[in-house]
């Protein structure tokens, strides 16, 4: 059984929507820390935080708990090379994602400092 | 009753689908998208309105143009059943397995809201509920199966979630029950737990094996596994048709300290009593050609029976085709499916013996394959041949006998497993990055979330 693209798309058509209102939460969470930072003259290369970056990699270790949880599996089952993958790539995107709100939250809150 | 194919009207729901798959469709090869369409005039009745019927009415929909088509199919209501065992293990809402079935018939399509009472193959009629008959120019039947608790002594689907008595194959509310039952026999603190199989084909074959796999989980997180005892009971010495997969139950139900139990039938059951009364098959009645166990000689397979005390019990009851198929022409009338399946090429899926006639899903006399997976890679095959039919063409394909279990090994983890009629594991897996042989997190996620959208996807003829 293999699956097309067309077949995938239609797939996705049903197992979207469920979570579409956490996914526009969270890209608007997004989309509004960086405006808002970008607008009092945030630039994420002229600016560092490193509670930000911490708090980040905390949340990115995080996941490698909880999302096992979220899918009412545990750690311990998290056994294959694809399983691995899987759940590093969304530690790293939680990571990343937390960085690129809380970094221009942080300049909002403590302005304009070289580091 | 039936009226010619109009043009399709989308609610919000379908337009926000459409929405989602167009934003991509740039990205396809049209010729992927390109579907070429029949023109005729024959009336197709499709016997059921459930996986296999919900997809042959979309698929038909979409490549005839011109045709009749009616679904006979009585319930509103469309169950997504490869939920039940997660329902039935605690780990879902029941609610989450409904749908309506309105959202998945296409539109243009007559739909009979009633049960077939008879099929007359020779005449090409179907018998309705209300006295009315449905003649057809071809036929596809996608009836599902029966479940025949009435061979077991004593059992009725009514006991279930009562008396210790699961069974998760009965209904929605029967998996909600099971797991109530479950919840009681837990929350006592110890006890014995019968798991058994049916000595006839059945539906989702890893459901017996799911329920024996995730209450161990429940059991082990409660902390007193030394104090429950846990018997797997089948009619056959095989537990799994695929013997890779066999061998890893039997190797894990020892590591578990689940007792392996073979050649037991489940004949009898005493609620009151909380007592099952199981009868020795046989060695000869292997699993894999278990249908040769008939249901008619049940009562002459000898003398040697044991009754077993129980705090709670899993039944699994003997499963046929419908009485209406069973009662009518189409049924196989030798071989090892007769009396009992619809007659069918097994991998061109036409009829045996009336060529206008097709059956997919459980109701086809198959010795694997009654799986929604099954269902996916059945439509294309039946979809293609019928339309080749119709155009007085050969039958161009050919189904494999392609069928998948996502069994669940533990709450969290499953394997995802597939084969086809040579029992060999050979095929491609569906997803090349998950290994049919190894219990992953993956493939427990992909159970529980994915799994539900590709079937649905599936009913709207679009997978």
């Amino acid at each position: 059984m293999n699956f097309t693209l067309s077949g995938i798309l239609a797939v996705l058509s049903h197992a979207i929507p469920p979570f579409l209102p956490l996914i526009l939460a969270l890209l608007a969470l997004l989309v509004i820390a960086q405006l808002l930072g970008r607008l009092r003259g945030y630039r994420f290369t002229a600016y560092r935080c490193v509670p930000a970056t911490i708090v980040a990699l905390l949340a990115g270790l995080s996941t490698l708990w909880w999302l096992p949880q979220l899918t009412g599996s545990r750690l311990a089952f998290v056994a294959t090379a694809t399983d691995w993958a899987a759940l590093v790539a969304a530690a790293l995107g939680v990571a990343l994602l937390t960085w690129l709100v809380l970094h221009p939250l942080s300049y909002l809150v403590r302005g304009p400092r070289r580091y | 009753m039936t009226r010619h194919l109009a043009p399709p009207r989308m609610d919000r729901r379908q337009l926000l689908k459409l929405g989602l798959g167009a934003g991509a469709a740039g990205l396809l090869p049209l010729a992927g998208l390109e579907a070429t369409t029949v023109p005729t005039r024959a009336h197709i009745v499709i016997l059921g309105g459930g996986a296999a019927g919900m997809a042959m009415a979309n698929r038909l929909a979409m490549r005839l143009s011109g045709a009749r088509i009616t679904v006979v199919e009585p319930r509103e209501i469309h169950h997504y059943q490869p939920g039940w065992t997660l329902v039935a293990c605690g780990v879902w809402h029941p609610d989450r397995t409904l749908r309506s079935n309105a959202d998945f018939m296409p539109r243009g399509i007559d739909w009979i809201r009633q049960p077939a009472v008879g099929v007359d193959a020779e005449q090409r009629r179907v018998s309705l509920a209300d006295g009315s008959i449905a003649e057809y120019d071809y036929l596809v039947v996608a009836t599902g199966l029966q479940l025949n608790y009435h061979l077991i002594d004593g059992m009725s689907p009514e006991l279930i979630g009562s008396h210790g008595i699961g069974s998760v194959y009965a209904s929605l509310e029967g998996a909600t029950r099971t797991r109530d039952a479950i919840d009681e026999w837990l929350a006592r603190g110890s006890g014995q737990g019968l798991f058994t199989a049916a000595p006839t084909p059945v539906k989702c074959a890893g459901a017996p094996l799911k329920m024996t796999f995730t209450t161990l989980s429940r059991i082990k997180d409660t902390g007193r596994r030394d104090a429950f005892r846990l018997d797997y009971l089948t009619p056959g010495e095989a537990m799994f048709s695929q013997p890779w997969v066999d061998d890893f139950l039997k190797r894990r139900f020892d590591d578990e300290g689940v007792q392996r139990r073979h050649h037991y039938r489940l004949s009898a059951i005493d609620p009151g009593a909380r007592q099952a009364e199981f009868t020795f098959v046989g060695p000869a009645s292997e699993f894999t050609s278990h249908h040769e166990l008939r249901q008619a000689e049940f009562g002459r397979e000898g003398e040697m029976t044991e009754v077993i005390d129980y705090d709670f019990i899993h039944v699994v009851p003997p499963m046929s085709a419908p009485d209406v198929i069973r009662e009518s022409d189409l049924i196989a009338r030798e071989g090892p499916f007769r009396g009992e399946w619809l007659d069918t090429d097994i991998h061109t899926l036409q009829h045996n013996r009336y060529p206008e006639v097709f059956g997919i899903g459980d109701v086809i006399g198959a010795p694997i394959n009654k799986t929604a997976a099954s269902v996916k890679a059945q439509a294309p095959v039946v979809e293609a041949n019928l339309l080749a039919q119709l155009q007085g063409q050969a039958l161009p394909a050919r189904h494999n006998g392609y069928t998948s279990c996502p069994l669940i090994t533990d709450i969290g983890k499953a394997m995802l497993v597939e084969f086809g009629y040579d029992n060999d594991m050979a095929f491609l897996p569906s997803f090349s990055f998950i290994d049919p042989k190894e219990e992953s997190w993956v493939a427990w996620v992909l159970k529980d979330y994915l799994l539900q959208p590709a079937y649905y996807a599936m009913l709207e003829g679009r997978v």
